[in-house]
């Protein structure tokens, strides 16, 4: 079979592939562009002074706040930079509040994978597993909430709603720090 | 096929594209499929699970698994970090009532009755997608800082100047106003059905060329 003549391709043979190179690139950077976002955005937060697998607590959100696009000046935010790539981590929280709070879990492609409330835990705290694939098999202890992630890289945000009377703010800042983030094979120092 | 046909004139021939042509349409391609994904993360066309309330737009599936391709890589771009509908629901306006688009040296009036969740609030950002830099680090009003008349109904005004007898939202400078409405824990009927907000009213106050 002989290789087709580029040459004599018409302009209609070129027109149908340069829409099809049109949509190929459309649909790769769909793809690639929430994925790019988040990548960027955990670099900016490392840049800020996170660390993977180590909770770090955020500042007040104000005017300067350009770590996250359209940032909720009505939280604070406490954050675990996963890295799963050396085994399952282990995240805990416990704020002791009357008003709201919750703990996400966001995959590498910005999918919100899980989320939890002060309400839905009932005073309980959360104590979340957090595995790749390549660790699936490894036992989780007792009581504690598995959470299978796709990938091994991905967030975990606590959010503790700030507006409170102005008496409560150090409660807020003293409790959010009740969020844990570390290896799940390092020695527990407890919530 | 009818073998006897006479061959087409050399005039009405498909034929060869010129070989300088072809880089060129090759990159077209490229530079329209790049832009067409900048044109879409700005989001002009209705996503998958879209829904519209008033001047008011949100999406069902922001933050979901299940979200689209095209929603996800826009929340991604305009609101990285968001949460399912079953934890919170975001509306956005761009557009006052009448459809023309908000600007932040124009002041508006913004009403309408408490929605329903276990707490709200509605925050102001610049074209940019970030905070005005605000006096007193005034954001947002929510729902424990506005106070609701006897028919459950709440009132505020934006803009650069304070309107008298309305809690003011600063939103100073002169550049594209983004109000975004965030319920948290909304009731299950909203969940169920995002286009049941009964949509905050936003009204230009006095004139804003």
């Amino acid at each position: 079979m002989s290789r087709p003549d580029r040459r004599r391709w018409s302009w209609r043979t070129h027109l149908a592939l340069a829409l099809l190179v049109l949509v190929l690139v459309h649909w790769a950077g769909i793809w690639v562009a929430p994925r790019l976002i988040m990548f960027m955005a955990m670099r900016r937060i490392e840049a800020a002074g996170a660390t993977s697998n180590q909770a770090f607590h955020a500042p007040a959100v104000d005017a300067r706040s350009r770590t996250i696009v359209m940032p909720s000046p009505d939280m604070l935010y406490s954050l675990c930079l996963l890295d799963l790539s050396r085994g399952p981590v282990r995240v805990r929280a416990q704020p002791r509040l009357d008003s709201y709070w919750s703990v996400a879990v966001y995959e590498a492609n910005s999918d919100n994978l899980f989320v939890r409330n002060d309400r839905q835990l009932q005073g309980r705290g959360l104590d979340l597993w957090l595995s790749a694939p390549a660790h699936r098999a490894l036992p989780v202890p007792d009581g504690v909430t598995p959470v299978s992630m796709p990938s091994a890289r991905g967030i975990v945000l606590l959010r503790v709603l700030t507006a409170v009377p102005e008496a409560q703010r150090a409660l807020l800042e003293r409790e959010r720090r009740s969020f844990q983030c570390q290896p799940a094979d390092a020695p527990s120092s407890g919530p | 096929m009818n073998q006897d046909a006479p061959p087409l004139p050399a005039t009405m021939r498909p034929r060869p594209m010129g070989r300088a042509a072809l880089p060129a349409a090759y990159g077209l391609a490229l530079i329209l499929g790049l832009a067409s994904v900048l044109w879409a993360l700005r989001g002009p066309l209705p996503g998958v699970g879209e829904v519209r309330a008033g001047p008011w737009a949100g999406s069902s599936l922001t933050g979901s698994p299940q979200a689209d391709a095209h929603t996800r890589a826009r929340v991604a771009a305009e609101g990285l970090l968001a949460l399912g509908r079953s934890e919170t629901m975001y509306y956005v306006a761009r557009q006052d009532d009448r459809g023309r688009p908000l600007r932040s040296r124009c002041s508006y009036r913004v009403e309408g009755p408490a929605p329903a969740a276990r707490w709200w609030s509605l925050t102001a950002y610049g074209a940019d997608h970030y905070l005005f830099d605000a006096p007193q680090g005034r954001y947002s009003l929510n729902a424990q800082g506005l106070t609701l008349d006897a028919a459950g109904r709440f009132a505020l005004a934006t803009g650069g100047q304070a309107s008298p007898g309305l809690p003011w939202l600063p939103t100073p400078g002169d550049q594209a106003l983004v109000l975004t409405l965030r319920l948290y824990n909304p009731d299950a009927s909203l969940q169920a059905d995002p286009a049941a907000l009964v949509p905050p009213a936003i009204q230009p106050i006095g004139d804003c060329p």
